[in-house]
């Protein structure tokens, strides 16, 4: 019997058997200008040679599953034999889900995949409760659609203290082209190349107002500036970022390459996980929404909430964006609390590894419905058996 | 002389159009929107004639195949077809107390909202009287006349 594990995130799903290594992979499908009539399918995407304004399909929207003809044809894909040749009648597969996920797209879920599977979007969790002697811990979750604050006690989710930050790494990419495209270089169609060049160059400041200075300075004073060529996929396959030593500060190169200065965008774009203010989002921040949770719990609670601080998520690979969550947490919380923020080495697949932990567990088998099961007792029984 | 006063008035009517608080939020509402966009630009695909599938295909074999895995794709299309708020509204109607989707949503922060010039990005501390937008000197100012100010219709 293998397990497959599948975290299904809105822009990519992180899939292997739990024996084997993780592959992550974009849960979309893919139109080109350049190959007509083709719709490519999620790996599929390293045959397109020319990536720019690319066409997105995705499955998600808003962080739920609502297009399942896309996700079909992903999971088709995935499941199929181009992929991971999954032999269903001898596979558990342990999928995740979102927080607070609509019913009926639980059920349809369990009818499409009515074959064992146990609810995820805990595995982060499971991972940290392998780890540690602690009894409780809170999970940040920044992903593409949002970020979830959710703190566990005890290997259960405190349902009144998860907290939604409507800022996910697709409103950063799309306010970034947004920005540039007034300021610079119109970009709207290109979604894959600035979401390339986010990841690239932003960075999350430590002391904002003072790298706001240093951004509006001129010359070789002005640290945070870069200057990023931009792929033709032709000559440049990928974009990079001048060396400094190359950097010219009255910004016109010769040699022809199509350039995108950047200064005070490297880090106000990040900012928006910090202050989702800043562009109109009357929500709080990471930090102030994380003490905010912390404080809705139980007061004995707490201290060891504020021990165990973890981060997952794609958006937590910014530089910088451990640090400024310790330091602002750390601001937020008395002194007599200790405050410990953990960063897995890598924060995209960390419930992955909780999903492949679940599935050494020896309890796994009773935590499975079976498709005999299911039949018999239709989506009650998944009810029962997940922790959904 | 005249003329150019003229030409001074009749500016100075456009500038004191002022949008009032309702429909700064209803622009700012649409600006939010655009971000959770998924492209920006039109399908590729959707200006190509659709001739490549109605031709008359030799393969009969192939072609019934391909008709059964239409209607399957139908049939999904059919029954998950509900869009997120859709689906929002149906778990409003099922579910009412308890910590849900909406109530999990983070509280507007208790500090006070900072500014940034809507041209360069850098802190601001004016606000252009017309349409409510941040900017930081004379020169932002300008531009965003020239290219925003009750001009932009996303």
């Amino acid at each position: 019997m293998t397990t497959l594990v599948l975290d299904n995130g809105a822009y990519t799903a992180k899939i292997g058997y739990s024996h084997e290594k993780v592959s992550v992979i974009p849960n979309c499908q893919f139109r080109s200008k350049t190959s007509r009539l083709k719709t490519f399918t999620a790996s599929q995407l390293d045959e397109i040679k020319d990536p720019s304004g690319l066409f997105y399909i995705l499955p998600f929207q808003k962080g739920y599953l609502v297009n399942w003809d896309v996700q079909r044809k992903v999971w088709d894909h995935l499941f199929g034999k181009e992929m991971f040749k999954v032999d269903f009648a001898d596979t558990s597969i342990v999928i995740t889900e979102p927080y607070f996920n609509f019913t009926s797209i639980q059920e349809s879920m369990n009818e499409i995949l009515n074959f064992k599977r146990s609810s995820g979007s805990l595995s982060a969790h499971r991972y940290f409760q392998e780890n540690s002697s602690e009894l409780c811990c809170i999970v940040v979750d920044s992903g593409f659609s949002f970020t979830h604050i959710v703190p566990y006690c005890r290997g259960k989710k405190m349902k009144d203290g998860i907290c939604r930050l409507n800022v996910g790494g697709k409103l950063l990419t799309n306010h970034f082209k947004e920005i540039i495209s007034y300021r610079q270089l119109h970009v709207m169609d290109e979604t894959y190349v600035l979401n390339q060049v986010k990841e690239d160059v932003c960075y999350v400041s430590q002391d904002f107002y003072k790298d706001m200075e240093i951004a509006q300075l001129k010359g070789e004073d002005n640290t945070v500036m870069r200057d990023y060529v931009l792929p033709d996929f032709s000559a440049i396959k990928k974009g990079f970022c001048k060396p400094p030593e190359e950097m010219n500060f009255t910004g016109k190169y010769k040699s022809g390459e199509q350039i995108l200065r950047l200064s005070n965008e490297r880090f106000a774009v990040p900012e928006m996980l910090f202050h989702p203010s800043d562009i109109g989002i009357q929500e709080m921040g990471i930090p102030e929404a994380l003490v905010n949770s912390v404080h809705n719990l139980p007061e004995e609670m707490q201290p060891h909430f504020f021990k165990n601080i973890v981060l997952t998520g794609g958006n937590t690979l910014f530089p910088g964006f451990r640090d400024r969550v310790y330091k602002e947490v750390r601001s937020l919380t008395p002194t007599d609390f200790d405050v410990s923020v953990v960063q897995p080495n890598n924060p995209i697949c960390y419930s992955w590894e909780g999903g492949k932990l679940l599935s050494e567990n020896p309890d796994f088998d009773e935590m499975v419905v079976t498709r005999e099961d299911y039949e018999e007792n239709g989506h009650f029984i998944c009810e029962e058996k997940f922790d959904i | 002389m005249v003329e150019k006063k003229i030409v001074v008035r009749s500016q100075d009517t456009n500038q004191h159009r002022v949008l009032d608080r309702a429909t700064r939020q209803r622009r700012l509402t649409r600006q939010l929107e655009a971000l959770e966009k998924d492209n920006f630009q039109d399908d590729p695909h959707a200006s190509l004639p659709q001739l490549a599938k109605r031709l008359p295909q030799f393969d009969e074999s192939h072609e019934s195949g391909k008709k059964r895995k239409k209607t399957r794709g139908d049939h999904f299309k059919q029954r998950f077809r509900k869009n997120f708020q859709a689906l929002l509204e149906e778990e409003n109607l099922s579910v009412s107390e308890g910590p849900n989707y909406l109530s999990a949503c983070a509280e507007s922060s208790k500090l006070p909202q900072r500014h940034f010039c809507a041209v360069c990005g850098f802190p601001s501390n004016y606000t252009c009287v017309s349409c409510g937008a941040r900017y930081c000197c004379v020169r932002c100012l300008g531009t965003h006349h020239e290219t925003r100010c009750l001009k932009w219709t996303v």
